[in-house]
């Protein structure tokens, strides 16, 4: 990775600091500054409040001209994050040819935090959660709850 | 066979030695080159390919400009004046047609990371043609670029440098003492900081005597300074917290406790007390006032011996040559001590031996300048005889220069008929060869015309003898009462002449050829 990504990845960093979105934390290792740690509250008016999810952003070599990969390390019932032990998330500007090198980080925290309050159906990972949502609300409530009381308290 | 180089005009000579190596080699053939053996570069090439050599094995300053994009600023800057890939000021903006700024940089680097090999906008993704699309930004965004603050990139090794941006590629190539160049040692590849350059290679393991930490060299006084834990040390004299680094000027300048004696004390003021009372005792003491001039003195006497030496070297050198002169001069007086007066007298100049004098081939005066001078000044306006001397000396000098290039005249023209010489010789030798080559050449063509008659020769004998046997059987055949003694008789003629006849005609036949070839 060239000097000039890593400083703007501390820029970056700098600047999400200053600017965190409500109910978010990250950790970051200055020994290894291409993998952020983001620990995301449930927001209060989604089906998730009151979880706890972990996230991790890693940043590839080709920064900012790829886009940085995000992964749930929290189990999450949601349609649009893998429903494996990836746990990973591709849509929005976080899709390869969506991806744009002026696009900041703290767009990426704030469409996470979106997309925990209103899932996007169209561009779902997990066609059979999302079909849940549509069809059948209250059962997805109900599955979504459970795996943040199971998984994410 | 290669003819030689045109002689060069014998006045031109030096001007030719020095200008080419071809010139040089075809000097060396003749003889006239002076300095080592024929083939030999001259000194003024060795000591070329040594310069150059000594160049090219090592380039004292090897400085890298700084990198604008890791620059640190001193205010956050105006995020209209961030480029949105760097997120840090625009180095060397351009514009995009869509109104998009980037660092050139920047651009380059988006667009070697896009896959397809199209160059689209990053921002807004329309389409672009480098060629035509990317436009200088308004001077004024350069000139607010340039005004940004920014500290010194060696910030981190110790230099507070700040200033605009425009100025930190001077600062750091020209001006900054933390700036790593390369080591001085020869057989070293690492770098060090322009002020550490002088002290030669500091890349070299030593162990901290305070903390018994192994470090290199270089590192070794910025961690006494600031890293180990044993660096100060209590003053024994004023018991103040020192770093061990700076104990011995901190004694020898500073503490207020140590006993010196007055500054004085070079006027023999015999006063010591500790720095502090010392201090004071400065106030009144009137040879400490005086010392400094005094010193000041001592060293203007002391610089001016030091000019006074060389000087008189140089004067005994010069009386030397002098008096080498004189004794080449005069070889009848040659006693330790010149008698000044006694050279130009007339009776003396008798003394030469004339065969000497008349040699024409004698690089010494000829014999008419020299003498008349001394005998119209001596006797009649009775000089000092040391001023005709050395106008005599300069006459003396005058026609020996007159001497050299008349040798040299003489030299060049010797060069030039040898040239000539050979090259007439040589020519005549070209010729003689070619005339040898030419009756080769003929004898060659006669002996291959010999071989081809002789062959063909050969083939028709063959050929007619067969046809003769044929034609003798025919006619025992039909005449059935020959007998075959008298037919191989018969045959035995029939082949003779028959081969007389062939001989015949091919002869002529080959005789009207080679005169066709001889024509």
């Amino acid at each position: 990775m060239s000097a000039g990504a890593k400083k703007r990845i501390m820029r970056e960093y700098g600047e999400c600091l200053a600017d965190t979105p409500p109910g978010m934390k990250i950790n970051f290792d200055e020994q290894n500054m291409t993998k952020w740690e983001v620990l995301l509250d449930g927001p209060d008016q989604s089906y998730y409040a009151g979880g706890h999810f972990k996230l991790e952003i890693n940043f590839p070599n080709e920064y900012p001209f790829k886009p940085p990969v995000v992964a749930f390390k929290t189990k999450i019932y949601h349609p649009n994050v893998s429903n494996d032990d990836k746990g990973s998330m591709c849509l929005g500007l976080l899709r390869p040819d969506e991806w744009k090198p002026p696009n900041k980080v703290v767009a990426v925290l704030r469409l996470i935090q979106t997309l925990l309050i209103e899932p996007n159906i169209d561009d779902a990972i997990e066609p059979s959660i999302a079909n849940e949502y549509k069809e059948n609300r209250k059962e997805f409530e109900k599955s979504a709850k459970d795996w943040v009381k199971r998984y994410a308290k | 066979m290669s003819s030689p180089e045109p002689i060069p005009p014998p006045n031109d000579r030096r001007g030719s030695r020095a200008s080419s190596n071809a010139d040089i080699s075809v000097q060396d053939g003749n003889g006239v080159m002076v300095g080592g053996p024929p083939g030999s570069p001259s000194p003024l090439q060795i000591r070329a390919s040594n310069s150059l050599n000594s160049k090219n094995r090592r380039r004292p300053i090897a400085k890298q400009p700084p990198d604008v994009h890791l620059l640190e600023y001193c205010h956050t800057p105006d995020s209209n004046l961030v480029c949105l890939i760097c997120h840090s000021p625009f180095d060397k903006p351009v514009k995009l047609l869509c109104d998009h700024y980037f660092c050139r940089q920047c651009l380059e680097h988006a667009w070697a990371a896009q896959q397809d090999g199209e160059k689209t906008c990053p921002t807004c993704r329309s389409k672009v043609d480098v060629d035509k699309d990317l436009r200088p930004v308004p001077r004024i965004i350069e000139t607010m670029l340039d005004e940004l603050v920014v500290k010194c990139p060696n910030s981190k090794s110790g230099c507070d440098w700040s200033d605009q941006r425009a100025n930190v590629h001077d600062h750091v190539m020209l001006y900054c003492v933390y700036t790593l160049v390369q080591c001085p040692s020869y057989d070293c590849r690492l770098h060090i900081s322009q002020k550490d350059f002088h002290k030669g290679c500091l890349h070299y393991t030593v162990s901290c005597e305070n903390c018994h930490t192994s470090m290199m060299m270089k590192d070794l006084e910025g961690h006494q300074r600031t890293d180990c834990p044993g660096r100060s040390t209590n003053c024994p004299h004023c018991s103040a917290e020192v770093l061990r680094l700076d104990f011995q000027a901190h004694v020898k300048e500073a503490c207020p406790k140590v006993v010196i004696p007055c500054s004085g004390a070079v006027l023999s003021c015999t006063f010591t007390a500790e720095r502090a009372e010392v201090a004071s005792h400065q106030e009144t003491c009137v040879v400490a006032k005086l010392a400094p001039h005094f010193q000041e003195q001592q060293a203007r006497i002391e610089r001016s011996e030091a000019r006074l030496e060389p000087l008189s070297r140089r004067v005994g050198i010069l009386e030397d040559g002098l008096s080498n002169i004189t004794s080449m001069l005069y070889p009848a007086n040659s006693e330790p001590s010149l008698p000044l007066s006694e050279p130009l007298d007339p009776t003396s100049l008798e003394a030469f031996p004339p065969a000497h004098l008349t040699a024409a081939s004698d690089f010494r005066l000829s014999p008419n300048p020299f003498p008349s001078v001394p005998q119209n000044d001596v006797p009649q306006t009775t000089q000092p005889p040391f001023d005709s001397q050395i106008h005599h000396l300069l006459t003396m000098h005058d026609s020996l220069r007159e001497e050299v290039s008349r040798i040299t005249n003489a030299l060049g023209e010797l060069d030039g008929r040898t040239n000539m010489m050979i090259i007439n010789e040589s020519q005549r030798q070209k010729d003689e060869m070619l005339h040898t080559n030419a009756a080769i050449n003929s004898m060659r063509m006669q002996l291959h015309w010999l071989m081809s008659a002789t062959l063909s020769n050969r083939n028709a004998a063959g050929s007619s003898t067969a046809r003769a046997s044929a034609s003798t059987a025919a006619a025992s055949g039909s005449a059935n009462s020959a007998t075959r003694g008298a037919s191989a008789s018969a045959g035995l003629g029939n082949r003779a002449t028959a081969s007389a006849t062939l001989h015949a005609p091919l002869r002529r036949l080959s005789d009207s050829t080679r005169q066709d070839t001889k024509l």
